[in-house]
């Protein structure tokens, strides 16, 4: 079982380790030890995502994400919610374009817990799953779609600009919240179905990571996951490689009733795992990330034609990434003065390349953020799995800040100068209109199991 | 028809043995200008944070400028006697730090996080930023416009939509907290470099300020890191300022904001109850807890996991200005969003749930899980020295003490059954209870005034 890499600190990982091993049912486990608080982080992901979908059946990874929640075998109803949040523990799930993941932190003492409900959902799921909770999550996850999605302003740029980005067809062409019609149609076997193609030990990577022993943990993950048979017969995802550029600009038009103008983009970037994708990171971070970027100071503060102007980055590894331009004009200011400031900067940038101060800054950014990732066992967790499952080495995860800082400014000049262009970009455009419509603020990739709020959640925010 | 599993089964494990953990001490100390310092050592937590607390509350802003402590906070980061608003900015990202500062009724916050290598420079800033803050009269008016840019989007997303109604509901006209924190189009528009720079002379001074600092503080000097930096600002006493009353109008009733063709109704069914100095806080948190804390819950497990109404709805008490005399106040609150077409019968059901409660009271079991979750939780929420931070930063805002919430998990734990069903039935009382939806009038309103809740009327979302 054990097939151990050694628990020695790699250089530019923070002093941070991970061992690994692996079922003879071929789940993969990775472990990391951290003894500064009595909690653990329990981190599944399934190597399923929408990316896996077919035709008509849009949504489904995430509604069968909603299912893993309505008990299994051993667990009735909604008791993989109530015996975590019982033991003082936490827990979610989501669903991406690339993977589902599920995860639990716990009070260390309740570890076996955790690892105990993972397991007999892997393993018998199916063994409660039935028509009275496909109806009801149906109906949550509809609900779900409406709240961050139909219910508010600009909602549904981001589903809207991805069907842009990526063609008809496309694995990435339609996003992880699917649409009201195919959640309609989705039935109880598709659901079955899913299980059994998807929901396999060998198709998963298994993290614990914080106040553990790690000979023990091994054990139990042996006692409770071992027995659970391995399938093989996995479709593989349709291709979703695609040309580095777009080749012309794509653009659409929204007339809405929104409350101010809004010019969105997205540019087709490297994929992730990449040199070029770390060095498009930056870039971004140059150009739009935070107070100090160029388009912050042209379009807020110089030229005052936007409320708000950034840039962020969708890390893909199956297909392009994309660089994602979120502005919101200013009064009455026009789309086309917004537009042709944005061009010039990003072509000014692929020219020149970012300052050595500008390197500086943006380096720094990226690295308080992996410093925050990594800062929790949840978050170390969570990118064990990441680079385990999509780059097949956990161990990348703890040296990625060191690639960041790795990138010098040529590269990020390149990058920027073969995609930051407008013949590489999907554009739309929000025009206000008064009267009937609908709606929102487009976040991330992902769709959650549950909404989350807590005591101190401000009503006002 | 399910399918039965090919897999070993073994019983569900029992918890091992727990290991100690308390919520963290710090340490408290005043320095020569007049500041408070709290600080505390959370061994590996890498990102430092750091929160600063100015007695500046909303209730102090001067009759029509509404906004302005939340300019003037903006403000802070757009340059000193040091840097142009740029240059600020630019000199944070190169320590890798954020800084986020915000005007709320008790004061306004800075919370600086930044990587504990850099922690004297993020320092300077800040100190910098508090002592001689430029407040040009081009970056204020540019902040000005800004702000005004941002209220139509506030006023179109239906969360805050609906915060804004109930403020201006439970709360009589002449109090601050019945209008927007951040100010109208109105007040805003009246806001000027030098209206900010009178509320900063008036109201922020390190005497009244709080700094708290935690982070993994291995191998520094803090005490020589503050003093050179935000033990250089200056600034003469201040006599106390008397705070008024807050009184709230929570007879039951209905508003409804009006957008029409939306797919969902927002709601927000809320009232004012006491403070954390009340008794009954800790009861009231367990029992609120069990009415819409998480998923399983009571309003959860019939809304949206029998009737799928809804992605989920929280209930929830939030801590408005506290203070030791009593006459502080919380916002009591059930929020959440459902679909159009079952409005009425979601509202029904959640009426229901509350009567049901009224009449039965909490189960035993309800209890016990909701205190296990609540009280064992906790060494995972206070994970992040930001987490830590912000907490601490809360109690003194709140004129707690610094073992409060230590204290807080004690009393949680040994709260019954009964007295968290007479803290919750007695925080939500179903006449009580002001209700506003953001929703389609034409379609919600009939099935809603059927339920008898209160007087329902309607208002134009703009």
């Amino acid at each position: 079982m054990p097939m151990g890499h050694t628990a020695t600190a790699q250089a530019g990982s923070g002093g941070l380790t991970a061992t690994e091993h692996r079922l003879a049912n071929g789940l993969r486990v990775v472990l990391s030890e951290d003894h500064l608080t009595p909690v653990a982080a329990v981190c599944l992901w399934y190597d399923v995502g929408s990316r896996h979908e077919v035709k008509g059946r849009t949504g489904l990874a995430h509604l069968f994400e909603h299912l893993m929640f309505q008990g299994s075998a051993q667990v009735q109803g909604n008791g993989h919610f109530e015996l975590v949040q019982g033991a003082g523990g936490s827990l979610n799930g989501t669903t991406s374009f690339e993977r589902t993941n599920y995860f639990e932190t716990m009070p260390a003492h309740q570890l076996e817990l955790a690892l105990w409900l993972e397991a007999d959902r892997m393993g018998s799921l199916l063994a409660a799953l039935d028509e009275e909770s496909m109806e009801n999550q149906r109906d949550v996850v509809k609900n779900e779609r409406r709240q961050r999605y139909d219910n508010v302003p600009y909602g549904t740029a981001f589903e809207r600009l991805t069907a842009l980005a990526y063609p008809e067809g496309h694995p990435y062409h339609h996003t992880p919240i699917g649409s009201m019609a195919d959640l309609d149609a989705a039935t109880l076997e598709d659901a079955r179905a899913f299980f059994r193609t998807y929901y396999a030990p060998n198709n998963a990577v298994l993290s614990v990571v914080g106040d553990i022993d790690p000979e023990q943990t091994l054990a139990w993950i042996e006692k409770y996951f071992g027995t659970i048979p391995p399938h093989d017969g996995k479709p593989e995802p349709r291709d979703g490689s695609l040309p580095d550029v777009i080749g012309e600009e794509l653009r659409e038009v929204v007339e809405e009733e929104v409350p101010a103008r809004a010019l969105m983009a997205a540019y087709r970037l490297p994929e992730d795992g990449t040199r070029a994708c770390d060095a498009a990171d930056l870039a971004l971070t140059v150009l739009g990330g935070g107070e100090s970027s160029r388009l912050y100071n042209r379009l807020v503060r110089r030229d005052r034609t936007a409320v708000a102007a950034g840039f962020g980055l969708l890390r893909l590894a199956g297909a392009p990434s994309l660089g994602w331009l979120d502005v919101k004009t200013s009064g009455d200011v026009e789309v086309p003065v917004v537009e042709a400031a944005i061009d010039e900067e990003l072509a000014r940038f692929a020219e020149e390349g970012p300052t050595a101060e500008e390197m500086e800054r943006a380096q720094a950014q990226l690295e308080r953020e992996w410093l925050d990732r990594l800062g929790t066992v949840a978050g170390r967790a969570d990118e064990l799995c990441r680079y385990a499952v999509l780059f097949g080495d956990p161990q990348l995860a703890l040296t990625a800040v060191q690639r960041v800082l790795d990138v010098t400014a040529e590269e990020v000049r390149e990058v920027a100068k073969a995609r930051l262009r407008p013949d590489n970009r999907a554009v739309l455009v929000y025009e206000p209109v008064s009267g009937e419509a609908v709606s929102g603020e487009a976040d991330d990739a992902g769709a959650t199991a549950a909404a989350t709020t807590d005591e101190n959640e401000e009503a006002a925010k | 028809m399910t399918e039965l599993a090919t897999m070993e089964f073994h019983p569900r494990p029992q918890a091992g043995e727990p290991r100690p953990w308390a919520f963290p001490a710090p340490e408290r100390a005043t320095l020569g200008n007049g500041l408070t310092v709290l600080r505390c050592h959370r061994p590996g937590q890498q990102v430092v944070a750091v929160e600063v607390l100015l007695d500046a509350p909303l209730d102090a802003e001067p009759a029509g400028l509404d906004g302005v402590a939340t300019i003037m906070a903006r403000a802070f980061s757009e340059g000193t006697d040091k840097h142009s608003a740029e240059e600020f900015a630019a000199e944070l990202e190169r320590c890798g730090a954020t800084l986020d500062a915000h005007a709320d009724h008790p004061g306004v916050r800075l919370s600086l996080e930044v990587p504990a290598s850099r922690l004297a420079k993020g320092l300077g800033l800040v100190a910098d930023a508090l002592r001689a803050p430029a407040f040009a009269d081009s970056e204020v008016e540019r902040l000005v416009r800004n702000r005004l840019d941002e209220i139509p989007h506030e006023l179109a997303n239906p969360s805050r939509r609906a915060a804004k109604e109930l403020s201006k509901e439970l709360f009589p006209a002449s109090s601050r907290m019945s209008r927007p924190r951040q100010g109208t189009e109105e007040t805003v528009a009246g806001i000027d470099s030098a209206a900010v720079r009178a509320f900063y002379e008036k109201h922020v001074r390190p005497a009244t300020s709080t700094v708290v600092v935690v982070g993994d503080l291995t191998g520094m000097d803090l005490d020589a890191l503050l003093g050179d930096t935000l033990g250089a600002w200056t600034g003469s006493s201040a006599a106390p300022r008397p705070v008024p009353p807050v009184v709230a109008d929570d007879t039951g009733r209905v508003v409804i904001v009006d957008r029409p063709g939306a797919v969902q109704t927002q709601l927000l069914i809320g009232r004012v109850g006491p403070d954390r100095h009340d008794r009954v806080w800790a009861a009231q948190v367990l029992g609120t807890y069990c009415l819409g804390g998480t998923l399983t819950s009571r309003l959860d497990r019939v809304l949206r996991e029998e009737k799928g109404y809804t992605y989920g709805v929280r209930a929830f008490g939030q801590v408005l200005r506290s203070a030791p005399d009593g006459s502080g106040a919380s916002m009591l609150a059930i929020s959440g969003s459902v679909d159009t077409p079952n409005t009425g019968p979601a509202l029904n059901d959640l009426w229901t749930v509350l009567r049901t409660l009224a009449e039965e009271g909490l189960t035993d079991a309800e209890r016990d899980v909701a205190v296990q979750n609540l009280v064992g939780v906790a060494p995972l929420k206070y994970e992040t020295a930001a987490a830590v931070a912000s907490t601490l930063a809360d109690q003194v805002e709140q004129h707690l003490p610094d073992d409060y919430q230590a204290a807080l998990y004690r009393q949680l734990a040994a709260t019954g059954t009964v007295e968290a069903t007479a803290a919750v039935v007695s925080a939500f009382p179903v006449d009580r209870l002001v209700t506003v939806l953001v929703g389609d009038a034409a379609q919600i309103k009939e099935p809603v005034e059927a339920l008898g809740i209160g007087e329902v009327t309607v208002v134009a979302a703009e």
